[in-house]
């Protein structure tokens, strides 16, 4: 007779052991995923009492990652076993989890309760579980809308890492020509500029413009969890990243134009950053779609005084002055704001941070 | 009583059920969100005891979900007396 063991063992692992490493990257090499521990916070196995591997799972921050079970074990309760002591951990520490993962395996994560929030065909889903979702980031949202009387409401999204006269220009811009402008301002604290300075920052710089409301990007305007490339690397576009930049398109299409009433979004054009024009790409291909026009505006340049190329401002520019040391030189990019902070001791610590790393944020 | 601290029982296993529980300002009343694989044959029953018990914890501010893949009427009551007395600070006996 044949009968199901599930007498299944599960472990944490010490990611500072070769030897468990090892074991995990063998194992997910077979069911094709490559294991990269300096990705991940914690793994976990599962093991029978033969001593075979049966599953693995990680997490890093509050996205699962690494899911995996190997082919024999399916029929087995592995999997959710794998999800619940993950989920478990996590719901301990954060208000809900995500799951990053290939769209025809969404369905196992929906069969054990997740909710999916939005698909990028053939690459990713994103599905979250907790006891916050999308709908309480909706809720928020509902908070601050304002009643409009034309249809003229335009959003921007913006890191702002840190906030220049770029980035100015845009919101000015977009303020300008219409009646109300939504402004999302990135989350994610992933830029050496923190989410509460980049926020105070913006916060003087626009205090003129009375139509304009600051909103926070929460866990779902380009964060960590729905667009990890926008925090990596961004010398060249792939599949992954444009796929990932559809994911967050896709999410502020149907969950933020909605309830905003958004009918345009404002970007600038991008020259240096592949990250940032294949966001655009996504923008240009789903937005218009969901009735949304984009408006892609020629990025201001400072007028170089020759002929030469134009000057155009640029944060990542900003960041670059300051690792050199030679702030002057970048002092006309900057709004008073920013300028004022840059100058005082308040930005000490951020200064000295950049001018030792070595990331893109 | 008032719950105290967010909590969970249970597992997303076949035949198990997963509660979350999370404490609600005073006078917000009851969120209650139930998902079950088996609703349409039991989702009126399940509700009927997840409401039974929460009123016997007379619990009035809180947010409570739920995941059910068919998990049989005692283990419905085990999980959520668990979830319930490990949000109000009171399970001894159980690991958190």
């Amino acid at each position: 007779m044949n009968f199901e063991d599930t007498d299944f063992r599960q472990e944490a692992i010490d990611l500072e052991n070769p030897f468990d490493v090892k074991l995990v990257k063998d194992f997910l090499l077979q069911l094709g995923f490559e294991f990269d521990p300096s990705e991940v916070e914690c793994t976990m196995i599962v093991y029978n009492l033969k001593g075979e591997l049966v599953g693995t799972g990680s997490h890093q921050g509050r996205i699962l990652k690494y899911v995996a079970v190997a082919p024999k074990f399916r029929d087995t309760t592995a999997f959710a076993l794998v999800v619940t002591y993950l989920t478990e951990k996590l719901l301990k520490i954060y208000k809900h989890t995500f799951v990053f993962t290939r769209p025809e395996n969404a369905v196992r994560f929906r069969g054990l309760g997740y909710t999916e929030i939005a698909t990028a065909e053939p690459l990713f889903t994103v599905l979250e579980f907790g006891f916050e979702s999308i709908r309480t980031y909706q809720k928020y949202l509902k908070t601050l809308i304002v009643p409009a009387e034309t249809s003229e409401i335009a959003s921007i999204v913006v890191n702002c890492n840190p906030f220049t006269n770029g980035h100015k220009f845009l919101i000015e811009k977009a303020a300008s020509e219409n009646e109300i402008v939504y402004l999302f301002v990135v989350e994610e604290e992933r830029s050496v500029f923190s989410f509460a300075v980049r926020w105070e920052l913006i916060r003087k710089g626009i205090e003129h413009l009375s139509n304009v409301v600051m909103i926070k990007g929460g866990m779902y305007v380009v964060s960590g969890a729905i667009f990890p490339s926008y925090f990596l690397k961004c010398e060249t576009a792939d599949d992954i990243m444009q796929k990932q930049a559809d994911l967050d398109v896709t999410v502020f299409a149907r969950y933020v134009v909605p309830v905003m009433k958004i009918r345009k979004r404002y970007v600038g054009t991008e020259a240096y950053c592949a990250t940032t024009a294949a966001y655009n790409e996504s923008m240009k291909a789903i937005l218009p779609g969901h009735g949304v026009q984009v408006i892609e505006v020629e990025r201001k340049a400072i007028d170089s005084g020759n002929d030469g190329p134009p000057n155009y401002i640029s944060a990542s520019k900003v960041r670059q002055a300051i690792k050199e040391d030679r702030l002057k030189d970048v002092l006309d990019f900057l709004p008073d704001s920013t300028r004022e902070f840059l100058m005082s001791d308040d930005s000490l610590a951020i200064r000295s941070k950049i001018k030792t790393g070595q990331g893109r944020h | 009583m008032k719950p105290q601290t967010s909590s969970q029982a249970g597992t997303f296993e076949s035949s198990d059920v997963i509660f979350l529980i999370e404490p609600l300002p005073e006078k917000s009343g009851r969120k209650i969100e139930l998902f079950s694989t088996v609703l349409h044959q039991y989702g009126e029953s399940f509700k009927k005891t997840v409401v039974e018990m929460l009123d016997q914890y007379e619990m009035t501010d809180v947010h409570l979900i739920a995941r059910d893949k068919g998990a049989l009427e005692p283990t419905i009551k085990a999980r959520l007396e668990t979830a319930i007395k490990r949000s109000l600070g009171i399970h001894e006996g159980t690991v958190i």
